[in-house]
């Protein structure tokens, strides 16, 4: 590689590329607002990654959603990839959603399992609260 | 690519590059510095004018420079060796937490083989007083060891005031000078260090070299720590590699000869970036109030997580306080040692600039930077 070949895009750091592209470009950043729209939140212990997940649903299935996360880039992945995945599920699908399946969705190794249960906490938190706003 | 990472290796100097091949090809100039024939005494010409440009750098005389392998094995050789030949003299070292490893962990070593360490804990500004050195000494004190400027932050410890104290009280003192050789100037004639490690990859040097002072009045001794051959006074054996000896020569004669000017040419530089990073809320500069060299700008980032941080930044290569950067997975020891705590040490970017950084290579930081640091705020959630 010549010195000036780094460009957008390039991933010195060996993240997988499904969590690379997910946490340079966080597609469905942001926030929700309106009726029908449910926040789920989640963090590790001392708060060292933070995550909340909103979904608007509509007619049971979820028609929009929406991530914000505080944490490395494969907690802003697990971010995406569940705003990316909620959209047009149900609540009891997405429920069906948990760490073993975003570990291989995202390809999270050992060392970041935390990633992935912080985002299975994500959507209990959700789920729960749409239920309650039932 | 932005290489502002200078204070952890820099490129070698063009002329220090040219300097050094006459002694790696055939042409008679490859020899052995220690045989008696034409080629050697070539290579030993060249290895004492080298030698002599090192000593000029820092105010010594030539025959106080031992050449070694890098300011680790400088940092091995003074501590192991002089608690080794003083050791009727007592067990006790003084140094500080900010060290580089290579005197923390030979420390640390010391201290299975019985030695007691003192290690201090520098102020808000990154620096340890002179006043926190005297009182830690004891009866038993055979050492201290205090960095002229810390590799992290940049900050420059006030060795000139503490270094005739030492001496008044009979210690040794062992200074690792790594990044403060052509960075600042140092003159040893009128500052009573006894042991001073440098290295030359740090000045623009071949990698895989540097020297360590040894005073000859008063004679600071040491028992060496590689035998075989009694090269470089006794103590420390080995051939000396040519190539990289001259290299290192001139090297330190160029630092010698740009010291002042790239020295304000930098500092211009680095004001310019901190100019623009100060500019976001919640940074925080790291030895503020104390004075730095002008090539080092560290600086922490609240709300922001350190490894996204630093992952952010893929085009921009400097060091990072993040813990998933370093080699032990801590965040940066030097910073949690100076107060911040864990999650802003880890939110850290030492940016150090150099010989070749031009300004619009800051500009370009800066901009990536700042953008980064409001996209990462950005998405976290309230």
């Amino acid at each position: 590689m010549s010195a000036t070949a780094a460009g957008p895009g390039v991933n010195p750091f060996g993240y997988s590329d499904a969590v690379w592209r997910r946490f340079t470009e966080a597609p469905r950043a942001g926030l929700l607002e309106g009726p029908g729209t449910r926040t789920g939140r989640a963090a590790t212990p001392a708060n060292r990654s933070r995550l909340q997940l909103q979904a608007r649903i509509s007619g049971g299935r979820i028609e929009d959603a929406r991530f914000q996360a505080y944490g490395c880039p494969t907690a802003i992945a697990v971010g995406a990839w569940l705003a990316e995945r909620a959209i047009g599920r149900s609540l009891d699908e997405l429920a069906a959603i948990g760490a073993a399946e975003i570990r291989q969705a995202l390809e999270i190794p050992d060392t970041r399992l935390h990633c992935a249960l912080l985002g299975e906490d994500a959507i209990k938190s959700l789920v729960e609260a749409a239920s309650a706003a039932k | 690519m932005i290489y502002l990472d200078y204070a952890a290796t820099t490129p070698l100097d063009p002329a220090a590059y040219e300097a050094m091949q006459p002694y790696l090809r055939p042409g008679g100039a490859h020899g052995n510095p220690a045989s008696d024939h034409l080629a050697g005494k070539r290579a030993r010409e060249a290895v004492e004018r080298a030698r002599a440009q090192v000593a000029a750098l820092i105010g010594a005389l030539p025959a106080e420079i031992v050449w070694t392998s890098g300011a680790t094995e400088s940092d091995n050789l003074a501590l192991k060796g002089a608690l080794e030949f003083y050791a009727d003299r007592g067990r006790h070292v003084v140094t500080s937490m900010v060290e580089h490893k290579a005197v923390l962990d030979t420390c640390r070593y010391l201290e299975t083989r019985g030695t007691k360490v003192t290690y201090l804990r520098p102020g808000a500004d990154g620096r340890v007083a002179p006043e926190q050195v005297l009182e830690a000494l004891t009866p038993g004190t055979v050492l201290v060891s205090l960095m002229w400027v810390n590799n992290e932050t940049g900050v420059i410890h006030e060795v000139e005031r503490l270094a005739p104290a030492l001496r008044e009280r009979g210690v040794l003192f062992h200074v690792d000078a790594a990044q403060a050789a052509g960075k600042i100037a140092l003159d040893l004639r009128t500052v009573p260090v006894d042991l001073l490690s440098l290295s030359a990859h740090k000045a623009y040097g071949p990698k895989g070299m540097g020297a360590l002072f040894v005073r000859k009045k008063p004679r600071a001794r040491l028992a060496p720590q590689l035998h075989g051959g009694g090269h470089e006074q006794g103590m420390r054996s080995g051939t000396l590699p040519t190539h990289q000896i001259v290299g290192m020569g001139e090297a330190f004669r160029i630092a010698g000869e740009r010291l002042a000017q790239e020295g304000a040419a930098l500092a211009v530089l680095r004001e310019r970036l901190w100019a623009c990073l100060r500019e976001l809320p919640q940074v925080f500069l790291n030895g503020e109030g104390a004075p730095r060299v002008p090539g080092i700008l560290n600086v922490s980032f609240g709300g922001v997580e350190g490894e996204s941080l630093r992952a952010s930044l893929p085009e921009l290569a400097g060091s990072s306080g993040s813990a998933c950067s370093s080699a032990t997975g801590e965040s940066s020891y030097v910073l949690r040692a100076l107060g911040r705590d864990d999650e802003l040490a880890n939110a850290s970017l030492r940016f150090s600039l150099g010989r070749f950084t031009t300004e619009a290579e800051i500009d370009q930081a800066a901009e990536q930077v700042v953008a980064q640091v409001r996209r990462l705020r950005a998405l976290a959630p309230a």
